[in-house]
């Protein structure tokens, strides 16, 4: 991917899942990577396979002064940040009405007003800078409706609507955009399926399977190049087809 | 190697028996992460492991602040990735009788000395419980298990960590293991300290031990010996006990 090389790449909630994998895919594009998560453990452990991180960040989002502190270190370790792969979120799965209003609040915290958080952190950085990339992770789950998540959903179409405005505001000096992934199979998520829920879910997908964790972060990569600098303002699904028909993909 | 592979946290260990039990742990195999309000000292700590070949570093915390224990914990498993052992050390001493104890020193010996094991231990125990196994020690001393002149807050501090550790190995076994060390008079700055805070040299206290059966004061690592007793599987069926260390003191005189 054209641009990638030595750009210097912020990812948050970069020690498992999609946002490792994204880590692994921009270092192999030989960009310069710091990730940023709350869980300890598992950044020691993205440590131990990814050796060529420019640097690990504990932070919680949803607290703004960590934030700033692990932002003031990215730039610190790295000079700068060009990329920000806005990606720390979390779900609870539970009916609409045994929503708690800590659960709620909890959720709230994190997806939306963590990214919003970071975002803007990093906008301000950028914009002084005359440049930069912000990539958030919606899902799909942010354009349709789906039972049990109706916080987590209200948080991703937050999440869709929040990258369109920034995108307004912050070109043309810096982009904004963002992915909507489908059922993507994390070793979290796999570790909750049985192998007939698996079956079960992948028979609704048109492609028949989820996604891999590096099937996202190639379009990550792809939307941070220098290949997609016409593009600014969009929201990109990476479903299987899951969301292309409608009730008729079901 | 009794703690080969093994993570442990040690505060207070920049010096006296922190510091003498950090270097075991090292030795045994651990990797050691050294808490400590004095930096200076407690790098030079990690820096002695790490030229001998092992694994150590050091976090300036001040332990009765849950802010710095937080970051202590974080800081070890950022590095280590797991913590299987925690010492819970730092401690300090005010001789004094409840006439003359200022309050201040009333609430800064309860912060140092039993506090902080609560701030640490929360921190920690969720990472042992995830990984199924720990052992916590906490140091208390021979004056938590009997009362001694002009040291009012210390025994009722030191006499707060043996009860303590009993009630946190009731709730957190059978994964966790906590036991306490009670050390008798110790050949450490702190026993200097205290001398001074009498108005005493030294001379006397090491005098005064000659009393007891082993006629002396103890070294920093033999008190350390007992922590790793405590600290490895030998001690697998041992919780909530207080191991008395102290050249016979609380046995009596003869």
């Amino acid at each position: 991917m054209r641009g990638l090389e030595a750009k210097r790449v912020l990812i948050t909630g970069g020690a498992s899942g999609i946002g490792a994998a994204t880590a692994a895919r921009f270092l192999d594009e030989g960009s310069v990577v710091c990730v940023l998560d709350c869980d300890p453990v598992a950044l020691h452990r993205i440590k131990q396979e990814l050796p060529d991180l420019a640097g690990i960040l504990p932070a919680d989002v949803s607290d703004l002064k960590q934030v700033q502190a692990a932002f003031a270190e990215a730039i610190r370790l790295m000079g700068g940040v060009d990329v920000l792969i806005n990606n720390a979120g979390i779900s609870i799965r539970h009916s609409f009405l045994d929503i708690t209003p800590e659960e709620w609040d909890k959720v709230i915290a994190v997806n939306l007003t963590g990214v919003f958080y970071v975002a803007q952190t990093a906008a301000r950085h950028m914009m002084e800078r005359g440049s930069g990339v912000i990539l958030q992770t919606a899902s799909t789950n942010g354009i349709m409706g789906y039972p049990f998540y109706a916080d987590y959903n209200a948080t991703k179409a937050g999440v869709i609507e929040l990258t369109k405005s920034m995108a307004l505001e912050l070109a043309p000096k810096v982009r904004v955009c963002a992915v909507a992934p489908g059922y993507v199979l994390t070793p979290m998520q796999r570790a909750e399926y049985t192998d007939a829920m698996l079956e079960e879910v992948n028979r609704k997908i048109p492609l028949r399977r989820h996604a891999q964790p590096e099937e996202i972060a190639a379009l990550f990569a792809f939307l941070a190049s220098d290949e997609a600098q016409y593009i600014t303002g969009q929201v990109y699904t990476c479903d299987g087809g899951e969301i292309a028909g409608g009730l008729a993909s079901r | 190697m009794q703690l080969d592979g093994k993570v442990a946290i040690v505060t207070g260990g920049a010096s006296g028996i922190g510091r003498a039990t950090a270097l075991l742990f090292a030795r045994e195999g651990a990797a050691v992460v050294i808490g400590d309000v004095n930096p200076t000292a407690g790098q030079e700590v990690a820096d002695e492991i790490v030229r001998g070949g092992g694994r150590a570093l050091f976090e300036s915390a001040d332990v009765t602040s849950a802010a710095d224990c937080r970051r202590l914990v974080v800081r070890t498993i950022l590095e280590f990735g797991r913590i299987d052992v925690l010492f819970n050390n730092a401690g300090i001493i005010r001789r004094a009788t409840v006439m003359d104890l200022r309050e201040e020193d009333w609430d800064r010996v309860m912060a140092v000395n039993v506090k902080s094991i609560y701030l640490l231990s929360r921190e920690v125990i969720p990472h042992m419980e995830k990984q199924g196994a720990g052992s916590i020690i906490n140091t208390s001393s021979g004056w938590g298990l009997a009362g001694g002149a002009k040291a009012v807050v210390y025994c009722a501090s030191k006499g707060a960590v043996v009860l303590l550790t009993k009630a946190m190995a009731i709730d957190h076994g059978p994964r966790i293991r906590v036991n306490c060390i009670c050390p008798g008079d110790t050949d450490t700055r702190m026993l200097r300290a205290e001398a001074a805070q009498l108005g005493e040299d030294a001379g006397s206290f090491l005098a005064d031990a000659a009393k007891r059966p082993l006629g002396r004061v103890g070294s920093a690592d033999e008190i350390a010996q007992a922590v790793l007793f405590l600290a490895s599987d030998a001690s697998s069926f041992v919780t909530g006990t207080s191991l008395v260390v102290d050249g016979g003191g609380l046995a009596g005189t003869g």
